[in-house]
């Protein structure tokens, strides 16, 4: 009995390497770039970590199909390279059938980020050769921000502007209400200053010439 | 600063020059110190010609050794004619218009064609102030917009737009410009590009409405500020990794070049247009001067000036280049390295950066078949830094390209970038103000317009030049800019200032002209100048103007590069007439 289950398990552990050709049928290639994402903090790739490629594979497909019980041994690697690059099948929980391309690349799409994470790689770093990754939706604001400093420095101008126009206006009626004041105690002492009258040439009588006369 | 103004006329006062007192009644504004009127000039002259036409012309004329026409040209051509502009505005103390007309009464058209020139440059040149500030305001964000493309409606990756072109190609001619693929198609216009264009002018308006007493405050930070940005970035660009490359492909003279007299043309236009000669803006300054002020000392100086800052600026500008050339060649190292790892399932730090050559040799011979299924691709995306360094370019594509592209990748792109087109902008702005200038002062001298008010007179022509600029920010508006950078004023200044100093050393003679210089001055122009004004200089003009001539009419009808959506080519070049 033992030696039946023994000979049926390997048996389809043959076939199952069988079923997974690099380029051929249903099969997928993936690409891990550890070091470029990691550096100094990169991880060696070794069977444990293949283990955690195979369940987080797993996952995906268990939460895309909604519960079917796809286990580690349903994802069958092969033709792993030193690149860390391999090829893998999927095959459905029981039955060797292997699943089309299209539910795995469905299932990927859904739970790449948690795959990702898992390996604390990104899009570019994990690569799955012909699955592209959904970018971010782009966050578009209310206002675009330029136009916000462009109202500021906007603003800014036509204050400046209006600011130079009407400050000399309101100094000639400041000016008008000084005069208005002066006027009384300037007539007095007959002198009027330069700011006030140098082009009006005023007429000083200290320096006229009117003694001529009154010296009858 | 704030001089009243019956103190100034005092200050002017020498004893035995009573003309003085008498001049100074005319009630023609003033400069507050000469000064003002130097930073006015350096200004003006310091422009965007300095940034982006003098790096591109040292690169294509042998590095180092174009120094050598150039100053040589400065010599013989700049220094005489920007002396001489000075010499007729300070004497004449009228615009443009009035001053040829005070020489002779049939030179009046002199004047009237500087005018008109000047109309045309302000049409355009704020433009470029309006991306400036587009830039600018889109400096305040997280990530830069030109440094990555926006993603296309599927949400699968860039734009094909962009992805055929680079992000900053992308921003400047469709998110900037949103340009159309001919002349002919117009699209409306861009509100965004009108939006900067109206804040443009109201700044410009800000800065002259008072005249030369407002133009002579704002001039303390449009002719300093500059200096102080070039600097920072003097240091920051020549820290950058890789800036070395460029500094090198700079300063390493190819003394062949000055054989070609092309090289020595080039100099010779580039000192004419970057003085600024012609437009009637120096006139209109000098016209504001004292009698007696020192213009001789000054005119060496801001010419000095102004050929100092275009050599500081290209320094600059050869350590950006070679830090994106050198960037752009380790990224497509990259990319070879990446596509050999990724063919031969390599291991990852089997191939490093340096040994990316030797492997690809390597990889040839030992496995051949596999490899002739990526010579395609290794063929074209070859590596070269020589190369790299070779894309020169010019005009508004080295502005707006180039150094943003180079901005996105330094560490902290958002304040290089605003300190960058804030130094642009005041460029620009400075310059414009001489534009401006050189309309209404010699506008004003009539008494028609003297009527009416200052403030009202600057703000119909800035109005008016703002409306007629519109045109410039629609779908086709950047091939118009191109028209209008590339024959407005070009052929008509080498004329205007040909007839300029003919008139001065034939008509108005060389021995009236020295006795007005000994008048304000006090001593005469020694030989060398007046060989210059009578002999060199016209003679260079001529030379010139035969040679745009002779260009003009080999060219054959001339044509454009247009920026096709389909088939964007990621070598853009702003073609050079």
């Amino acid at each position: 009995m033992l030696e039946k289950i023994l000979l049926l398990l390997s048996l389809s552990l043959s076939v199952a390497e069988g079923l997974c050709k690099p380029g051929v049928g249903e099969a997928y290639k993936v690409r891990f770039s550890i070091k470029t994402a990691l550096g100094d903090q990169a991880y060696p790739w070794n069977k444990n970590e293949m283990f955690l490629f195979r369940a987080a594979l797993a996952f995906a497909m268990r939460d895309f199909t909604n519960g079917e019980e796809f286990g580690v041994s349903d994802i069958h690697p092969c033709n792993e390279t030193q690149r860390v690059s391999f090829w893998f099948v999927v095959t459905r929980p029981k039955t060797m059938d292997l699943v089309d391309k299209g539910t795995v690349e469905m299932a990927i799409k859904k739970s790449r980020n948690r795959i990702n994470g898992a390996f604390l790689l990104t899009d570019k770093t994990l690569e799955f050769d012909g699955i592209y990754p959904t970018l971010a939706a782009p966050v578009s604001p209310d206002t675009p921000p330029w136009l916000i400093v462009f109202g500021v420095v906007m603003g800014a101008v036509s204050v400046g502007i209006i600011a130079l126009l009407v400050y000399p206006l309101v100094q000639r009626k400041l000016k008008k209400n000084m005069d208005a004041d002066d006027e009384d105690s300037d007539e007095e002492t007959g002198v009027k200053t330069a700011e006030n009258g140098a082009n009006d040439g005023i007429y000083n009588s200290t320096f006229s010439d009117d003694e001529r006369f009154t010296q009858m | 600063l704030l001089a009243p103004p019956s103190l100034q006329s005092q200050r002017a006062y020498k004893p035995g020059y009573t003309q003085d007192r008498v001049m100074e009644k005319d009630g023609r504004p003033n400069w507050d110190s000469p000064m003002q009127f130097v930073l006015a000039c350096v200004s003006y002259a310091v422009g965007l010609g300095n940034v982006w036409r003098f790096p591109y012309l040292c690169q294509l004329h042998g590095g180092g050794g174009f120094l050598i026409p150039y100053l040589i040209m400065l010599l013989l051509e700049g220094l005489p004619l920007f002396y001489m502009e000075l010499a007729i505005g300070q004497k004449m103390r009228l615009g443009s218009i009035g001053a040829w007309t005070s020489i002779s009464p049939y030179l009046g058209g002199l004047g009237l064609a500087s005018v008109v020139t000047s109309v045309y440059l302000c049409l355009y040149y704020n433009v470029i102030n309006a991306w400036s500030f587009w830039y600018l305001f889109h400096s305040f964000q997280s990530v830069l917009p030109w440094a990555v493309c926006p993603i296309n409606s599927n949400r699968t990756g860039p734009t094909e737009e962009c992805e055929v072109a680079t992000p900053t190609q992308y921003f400047f001619y469709r998110e900037t410009l949103n340009i159309s693929s001919s002349i002919e198609e117009n699209g409306g216009i861009h509100t965004g590009q009108a939006l900067c264009l109206v804040l443009a002018w109201a700044i410009t308006y800000l800065f002259i409405v008072r005249g030369v007493k407002s133009t002579g405050k704002v001039v303390y930070f449009t002719a300093t500020f500059p200096y102080l940005v070039l600097f920072i970035y003097l240091i920051r660009g020549v820290t950058l990794h890789g800036a070395i490359n460029g500094l090198k492909y700079m300063f390493t003279p190819k003394m062949a070049e000055l054989a070609n007299p092309r090289a020595w043309i080039n100099a010779a236009t580039q000192i004419f247009f970057s003085l600024g000669l012609g437009f009637g803006s120096l006139i209109a300054f000098a016209s504001y001067n004292q009698h007696n002020n020192n213009f001789q000392n000054q005119a060496i100086v801001v010419s000095l000036i102004n050929s100092g800052t275009s050599i500081f600026a290209s320094i600059v500008t050869f350590a950006i280049y070679g830090f994106k050339a050198t960037l752009n060649y380790e990224n497509c190292l990259d990319r070879m390295r990446l596509l050999l790892l990724n063919t031969f399932d390599l291991a990852e730090d089997a191939i490093s950066m340096d040994s990316v050559l030797e492997w690809t040799e390597k990889l040839n011979t030992t496995y051949p078949e596999q490899f002739a299924q990526i010579a395609d691709k290794v063929r074209e995306g070859e590596c070269n830094l020589e190369k790299e360094l070779d894309t020169a370019v010019e005009g508004t594509g080295l502005a707006f390209i180039v150094y943003s592209e180079a901005i996105k990748n330094m560490p902290l792109p958002q304040l290089w970038s605003v300190l960058y087109f804030f130094m642009l902008l005041l460029l620009g702005m400075g310059s414009m103000l001489g534009n401006v200038t050189a309309i209404i002062t010699p506008l004003r001298d009539f008494k028609i317009m003297s009527r009416m008010s200052n403030e009202l007179f600057s703000g119909l022509v800035c109005v008016f030049c703002l409306l007629l600029g519109l045109g410039f920010t629609t779908t086709s508006g950047n091939y118009w800019f191109t028209i209008f950078n590339d024959y407005a004023a070009t052929f008509s200044l080498l004329f205007i200032v040909l007839i300029e100093v003919i008139a001065v050393s034939y008509i108005y003679g060389i021995k009236r002209f020295e006795k007005d210089i000994e008048d304000m001055l006090g001593h005469r122009p020694n030989w060398y100048w007046k060989i210059m004004w009578a002999v060199t200089s016209p003679l260079l003009l001529i030379g010139l103007f035969i040679f745009y001539i002779i260009n003009y009419i080999q060219g054959g009808t001339p044509t454009y590069q247009a920026w096709n959506k389909e088939l964007v080519s990621s070598a853009f070049n702003i073609p050079d007439v």
